[in-house]
């Protein structure tokens, strides 16, 4: 008898995602927990959760963990992770948010901790939408893609362009690691756990800001199955974002 | 005889186990669970499972809880 | 003996904060408050404490966020239209019941205003201009030692009650030069061990947030945050009173403003008319009881502040309409001089004989 799978350790016992049936959050959560149990940072890792259904990562995960104001999830790591540096503590931090909450209203605290090279870890869910509101257009949404407030599709005179995320964390000085990974097949989401854990062992290593955007379904607010979101995932929004690492401070 | 354990409260009738099963033994049950759709259903009479876990991988609701190889 | 030293109103809250083991502090440039950060910039970076130029005020607060978690004695300083830019914060900081000390020297005006001296976020400070039911602690230093010793004070509350406190100076009072006793950290160290987020090691795991989607919990939360409130007023409500006893007329005022009113009760008690000053040091809690204790006895109060009468509705409420109240404002700039002040109220005074005349 082998144990070939189990509930991850650092998931609460008897807890239950609040997620809509087939949403990639729970897959994303559990991937997360996994690094952390095999990395063995569940004793000092504080996570950072922010608003939006990401918020619902500290009602799953068994570790510290505190709510962010909307946006502001890497502000808040930073100064977690400072304030145990100034006590002479080094904790292991990531924030765990949606895109809306990264690249929109929090776009200036995220790019500003990768330009400072901040030793944290972020995990940006991207599901092209304000998922918890009822799928509204977001930073990330596709051009041409309807949402309750882009009914007719995202057009550029209206709506502009939307944001390539770990391309411009890539861009800064101070980030170590950025990568776009997806979960709609079970290759993906071994990689993606990979990347994952590379992300935080660069925050281990002290390296500096390490960064993963995952491509995530949002089934309820697409109007899709589980199944055909995965397929959209597949088939366009891994065209329009394409899947890959776009800096790796190790391997340049 | 490998095996998954299923948690009944867990499950949201997504169905991407089912869809992901290579020896296809995960089917909708005619249990109802919290979502009011049928839950999934593990049904492997001929001892076919090959404990890949796939299907606890792609399950969004860790609902399959263990995947037992033996 | 205890050294002394010449110190500007932000040199002496810095030093004050550092003398009293603040570990972080986040900031973001605006005027008259840039001395504070400028300072901790070396002091703290010395002695490997947390500090970052932060990329705006917003992002300081939430940093200060994240740091108070960790059981971190956490500051951040900003100035009047910046201080409302931290607002949603203060409001998450006083539900996730985290201890922030946050220095508001004001300046001028809505807006951007100008950097002139102010009292304008009198309502900001006491009533909150984040959402929700919540109270933060607000301090008022009339002086540059009490700079000094309201910060030491600050970080004391802030531990104490889990709650963010408001150190709200005027714009001269952080400019101002004067000689400061630099006294030892009289309050004693707050044990944090049963909340702060290190990791959950040995323990179970905990989780700080402000978001409840249980009704009834969240009820609860709120009405425990008020308890706590309650016993805040009780222990903590402070003031200075100056020719009280028995007085007539009684000057209400705060902060750096309340310094000539004491020249001008001096005056008019020379001239035999009895004025007395009543200085709330707490602007939250407000002295109310105390207040309304005193006003019992007086024919008159007088108001006076920087600004359009923020304060005044506070002396309102604690008198309940029992006196008559006046007001002497002006919303920005230089303090109003003893001169200009006795020649106020000697104005005020004279209505008050002919309405008195007149009913008779």
């Amino acid at each position: 008898m082998q144990t070939i799978f189990s509930t991850p350790k650092s998931i609460k016992e008897n807890s239950t995602f609040t997620f809509c049936p087939g949403c990639d959050h729970g897959v994303a959560i559990k991937l997360v927990a996994q690094v952390i149990d095999e990395l063995n940072l569940q004793e000092e890792t504080i996570a950072v959760a922010s608003s939006g259904c990401s918020v619902f990562l500290y009602d799953s995960l068994d570790v510290d963990c505190i709510e962010s104001p909307h946006g502001r999830a890497c502000a808040v790591a930073t100064g977690i992770k400072r304030a145990h540096k100034a006590q002479g503590n080094n904790k292991f931090v990531f924030t765990y948010q949606g895109d809306g909450d990264f690249a929109s209203i929090g776009l200036g605290e995220s790019l500003h901790s990768a330009l400072r090279g901040e030793n944290i870890t972020a995990i940006c869910i991207n599901n092209t939408n304000y998922g918890m509101t009822g799928g509204q257009l977001g930073p990330t949404t596709a051009m041409g893609q309807i949402t309750t407030t882009s009914q007719s599709g995202r057009n550029k005179e209206y709506h502009g362009f939307p944001i390539k995320t770990a391309e411009h964390i890539a861009l800064c000085e101070g980030s170590s690691f950025s990568a776009r990974v997806a979960l709609y097949d079970i290759k993906n989401i071994i990689n993606a756990k990979k990347q994952i854990k590379k992300a935080f062992e660069y925050q281990q290593k002290g390296l500096g800001f390490s960064f993963v955007e995952i491509l995530s379904s949002c089934p309820t607010n697409w109007k899709l199955s589980p199944k055909d979101s995965h397929k959209k995932i597949q088939e366009e929004l891994s065209k329009i974002y394409p899947l890959g690492i776009f800096k790796d401070v190790e391997n340049e | 005889m490998s095996h998954i354990k299923i948690d009944n409260n867990k499950c949201k009738s997504c169905y991407l186990c089912v869809d992901v099963c290579p020896k296809k033994l995960i089917k909708k049950s005619e249990t109802i669970g919290k979502t009011g759709e049928y839950i999934a259903q593990f049904c492997d009479k001929n001892n076919e499972c090959i404990a890949c876990a796939q299907c606890a991988m792609v399950c969004p609701d860790i609902a399959i809880t263990e995947v037992i190889k033996s | 003996m205890k050294e002394k030293a010449l110190l500007k109103g932000n040199i002496a809250i810095a030093t004050a904060a550092l003398n009293c083991g603040c570990n972080c502090y986040f900031g973001y440039p605006i005027t008259p408050q840039t001395e504070i950060g400028e300072f901790l910039s070396v002091e703290m970076q010395n002695r490997n404490l947390g500090f970052v130029c932060a990329e705006s005020e917003i992002a300081a607060i939430n940093m200060a966020l994240g740091a108070a978690s960790t059981g971190a004695k956490v500051m951040t300083s900003s100035s009047s239209c910046a201080v409302a830019l931290m607002q949603e914060s203060l409001s998450y900081a006083a539900s996730d019941e985290l201890p922030i000390v946050l220095i508001n020297v004001m300046r001028a005006g809505p807006g951007q205003g100008y950097i002139y001296s102010s009292q304008g976020d009198y309502n900001q400070a006491t009533i909150g201009g984040g959402n929700g039911d919540y109270k933060t602690i607000v301090l008022s230093p009339s002086s540059v030692q009490e700079c000094y010793d309201m910060t030491q004070k600050a970080f004391y509350l802030a531990q104490k009650y889990r709650n963010p406190v408001i150190l709200l100076v005027e714009g001269l009072l952080g400019q101002m030069a004067e000689p400061v006793i630099l006294n030892e950290n009289p309050y004693p160290e707050i044990d944090n061990s049963s909340w702060k987020l290190d990791g959950a090691k040995n323990r179970p795991s905990r989780k700080i947030h402000s978001l409840e989607p249980n009704q009834i919990k969240l009820c609860n939360h709120i009405q425990d945050l008020f308890k706590k409130y309650k016993t805040i007023e009780q222990n903590e409500t402070d003031w200075e009173e100056y020719c009280c006893d028995d007085a007539d007329i009684l000057i209400t005022a705060f902060g750096a403003y309340a310094r000539n009113t004491k020249a001008v009760c001096d005056y008019f008690r020379k001239k035999g008319i009895k004025v007395g000053l009543f200085r709330p040091k707490t602007l939250y809690p407000f002295p109310s009881k105390r207040l309304a204790t005193i006003s019992k006895n007086v024919h008159f109060i007088i108001d006076i502040e920087m600004n359009c009468g923020q304060m005044e509705k506070d002396v309102a409420l604690a008198t309940l309409g029992s006196v008559p109240i006046w007001n002497i404002t002006k919303p920005v700039g230089d303090i109003l001089s003893p001169e200009t002040l006795i020649k106020k109220i000697e104005d005020i005074i004279e209505q008050e004989e002919k309405k008195y005349a007149n009913n008779i």
